[in-house]
């Protein structure tokens, strides 16, 4: 082991390269942040209790420390800050102000800055000065003296030196050498010019942060700071010596502080080292061995050694029971994603060998082979537990969206002059972490413009007999094998006549008689906007289109529902993950289909009759008083077809995208869970297709795009 | 080998010390709080408890407290490892039982030299 000197960068220690914990500082140090911001945006002003602030506290206290430890001195600076303000408020010495809660928010912006800086993205250093300033202000507002004078009672004095540490706001290197000294002041014939140190670092806010050690009492003339630093020494000792005369003052690197209590259980012999960082207790249990002066120490850290064992004596330590401890680690576990798709990739080979197995198993005698059947039907239930559990393991919470919106429409109202409160449901719904990833630009896109073009001013929400504060309403659910997210408002809604008006002078091909659904389709048009003024919030019109374009290449749909004057919904459907479905497999002559399960309605042997033919080509069927377009798949797929006696009899009903069709088919073959392949990635874009899928008889099978088949039905 | 209950709230710090201390040649638990720590100690005796002050559920200095009324770890040498050096903070260490205390940030050489001073 290396004998680092104190100097060495804070990213080496004992050998040990503190780098290889880095990332799990960011990871965490991020968590930590996005935690604070959500409490700091549900925090009552009036009455912020307790627990939260306590919280809020804690998220601040932990991203310091672990700055501290591995050496980013800005971030730790900040938080340091934060830190200060967040304990006046928690120990109720400060009451929260709103103007707290912003500089708190802003400072959380700059330290997600600062850490991706740390993590090698964009390499300008992020200015927090006018920050750190505004911080050190609230503190000390709450103080009521700002700028107070020198001879201040000692316990205030020491409030404001803790609060007065600086930026070190180093610009060129990532990882800065952060020093912990001692400077010790003395004998000095007035103690309390070391008071002016104080002040020293308070006015250049380079220099770092002193506190003192000695709890503000000098012992016969001297006193004992700590100071922390990247200042070079003799550059330190020089400024202090406008203060205190250059003999008075001994720098010393402090080693990082311990200290053992003095006669405590387990403390080491000598009872207080002169080393400030750490302790033991005098008496206290544990403490380090030896022959201590204190032979009142009871034979520390040893578990009396039963005297019936003779052969022990000489370890008077017994070995503790630890089979146990090994088993009980830390509780979650990060994994790369690659590994988890890696393990979903294998699964679903497994699956399409389970299902090939389960088709084979079917031709066989199971009076003969009822263990081999009984065995198949075991692993088809294993299987699917399996591939369930695997699953669940890239399913991540909603929450996770939904929770960069509070932020983002607090900053979004402000700009637009706007009161917008949002409310959001079942965050907890889980789904697919690459959906989640996909669907949260669309998503912002539309919280975006509900506030923008949805909810107005609130002069003008009076007017209309509205509540001045718009609501915009996030909602999550599962529906069947997908899951809905709407986005809400209580704005002015969609106005049916200007859409259409819009259409025209675009010279969109519209008419009067379309039904609102088609109207408000409109919006998904390219270059579309309805907002009479282009606004720096919500785009130019592009975006609405795009949006609508990521939602369908996620397998998903929108619809979008209003009432002028009233709001609008747009209500996003998405299927649970992108990798795995459960279909319907239709046979039409030799081919074979796959249905989404989740667009499947029903069912139903055609008679003699049932279908009609209106206006030339379009066929439809009526199905309990409704009329719905017939698809004959085999003539849309052009499907060979030798067996001219047999004709397709079986009719499906499926729904997408708000409308119904019937699908004509030979037959049901069965449900089952099937392992998507994509079709454009290995082939080609076919119209009418959504990807393929691998049979359990080794056929590939085609999955059906029924939002495509249904939308073609009604031309 | 001797067994330690590594206690801290942040997984960053809990890696660097466990990591630590098992470079050192030490058996490492961890745990997430003091709460956890608790249920553990409740399972397998340990040479040494270090933990960290601030955490939720659980603080260190409640964990030194209910430690020390067990029976099995009224001599065990417990650490507090805290941001704050002062000695108000120290006395609330020492009337709960604690052995002592170590200041973070501290670098890994540092708190293998204080381990040394409690366990050999």
């Amino acid at each position: 082991m290396g004998e680092p000197s104190p100097h060495s960068a804070a990213s080496q220690g004992a050998g040990i390269d503190l780098s290889q914990f880095f990332q799990v500082f960011f990871e965490e140090a991020g968590e930590n942040l996005e935690r604070m911001e959500q409490m700091l945006l549900a925090i009552d002003i009036e009455a912020a209790d307790e627990e939260t602030l306590n919280a809020i506290f804690r998220c601040a206290h932990s991203v310091k420390g672990g700055a501290a430890t591995f050496g980013f001195a800005d971030v730790a600076e900040l938080t340091h800050q934060m830190e200060t303000l967040l304990d006046k408020l928690r120990r109720h010495e400060l009451q929260p102000t709103t103007a707290m809660v912003d500089v708190l928010l802003e400072s959380g912006d700059a330290l997600k800055a600062q850490l991706a800086r740390h993590q090698g993205s964009g390499d300008d250093p992020i200015e927090t000065e006018a920050l750190l300033r505004t911080i050190r202000a609230l503190v000390e507002g709450g103080e009521g003296g700002v700028g107070a004078p020198l001879a201040r009672p000692l316990a205030v004095q020491d409030a404001v030196s803790r609060g007065a540490c600086a930026s070190v706001s180093s610009p060129a290197p990532i990882v800065t050498t952060v020093r912990a000294l001692v400077l010790t002041v003395g004998p000095l014939a007035d103690p309390r010019q070391a008071e002016n140190l104080f002040e020293l670092f308070r006015e250049i806010p380079d220099l770092g942060t002193i506190e003192p050690l000695d709890g503000g009492q000098a012992i016969d003339g001297v006193r004992r700071l700590r100071i922390v630093t990247t200042t070079p020494d003799a550059e330190l000792i020089d400024l202090c010596t406008f203060h205190v005369a250059r003999e008075a003052l001994r720098l010393e690197p402090a080693t990082e502080g311990y200290g053992f209590h003095a006669g405590a259980p387990g403390a080491p012999p000598e009872p207080d080292p002169p080393d400030p960082g750490y302790g033991f207790f005098e008496n206290a249990p544990g403490g380090p061995q030896g022959q201590g002066d204190e032979a009142v120490a009871p034979a520390p850290a040893a578990v009396a050694a039963p005297p019936v064992v003779p052969g022990a004596a000489s370890t008077p330590r017994t070995a503790p029971s630890r089979p146990a401890a090994s088993g009980a680690e830390s509780s979650t576990l990060r994994v790369s994603v690659e590994k988890v798709d890696q393990l979903i990739n294998l699964v679903g080979e497994l699956v399409i060998t389970q299902a090939m197995l389960a088709q084979t198993g079917k031709g066989v005698d199971t009076a003969l082979y009822q263990q081999l059947a009984s065995g198949l039907a075991d692993l088809e239930r294993n299987t699917r537990d399996l591939q369930e559990a695997v699953m669940s393991i890239r399913m991540i919470p909603m929450s996770v969206v939904f929770n960069r919106f509070p932020r983002m429409l607090r900053d979004l109202a402000g700009k637009l002059g706007k009161k917008v409160e949002l409310v959001t449901q079942g965050e907890a719904t889980e789904l697919d972490k690459g959906v989640i990833e996909k669907i949260t630009d669309p998503l912002t896109h539309l919280v975006r413009n509900s506030c923008d073009h949805g909810i107005e001013l609130p002069a003008e929400r009076l007017a209309r007999g509205k509540p001045e504060t718009g609501i915009v309403t996030l909602v999550a659910s599962h529906q069947g094998g997908s899951i809905v997210i709407e986005v809400r408002d209580d704005g002015k809604g969609l106005s049916r006549r200007k859409l259409l008006a819009k259409a025209r002078e675009r010279g969109l091909d519209v008419h009067d008689g379309m039904s609102d659904q088609d109207v408000y389709g409109l919006i998904f048009a390219p270059g579309f906007s309805t907002a009479s003024e282009v606004t720096d919030v919500s785009g130019r019109g592009v975006g609405m289109d795009v949006v609508k374009k990521n939602i369908v290449a996620l397998g998903g749909s929108v619809e979008i529902d209003s009432a002028e004057g009233h709001g609008m919904t747009v209500r996003v459907r998405l299927p649970l993950t992108l990798a795995i479905m459960d279909g319907m497999s239709v046979g039409v002559a030799d081919e074979c289909y796959i249905l989404p399960l989740s667009s499947v309605v029903e069912s139903f042997q055609v008679q003699p009759g049932m279908i009609r033919t209106i206006g030339g080509s379009g066929r439809v069927v009526e199905v309990r008083d409704e009329y719905m377009p017939v698809i004959d798949l085999e003539r849309v797929f052009d499907v060979p077809r030798f067996d001219f006696e047999k004709a397709a009899d079986i009719m499906v009903v499926v729904e997408a995208e708000g409308g119904r069709a019937a699908l004509l088919v030979d037959e049901l073959i069965g449900q089952q869970q099937i392992v998507v392949k994509n079709l454009e990635a290995n082939y080609r874009r076919v119209d009418d297709v959504s990807g393929a899928t691998i049979l359990g008889d080794g056929r590939v099978a085609l999955i059906l795009d029924v939002g495509a088949l249904v939308r073609r039905s009604r031309h | 080998m001797h067994s330690i209950l590594a206690v801290d709230d942040s997984a960053s710090m809990r890696q660097m010390v466990s990591f630590t201390l098992k470079n050192a040649g030490f058996n490492v638990v961890e745990a997430v709080d003091g709460q956890d720590a608790w249920d553990k100690a409740g399972k397998a005796d340990f040479d040494l408890v270090l933990t960290d002050q601030n955490m939720p559920r659980m603080d260190g200095i409640s964990l030194t407290r209910k430690l020390r009324e067990n029976p099995r770890f009224k001599s065990t040498p417990i650490l507090i490892l805290t941001t704050e050096s002062s000695d108000q903070m120290k006395q609330a260490g020492r009337a709960a039982g604690a052995t002592g205390w170590l200041v973070k940030p501290f670098d890994p050489s540092k708190l293998i030299e204080v381990i040394g001073k409690v366990i050999r």
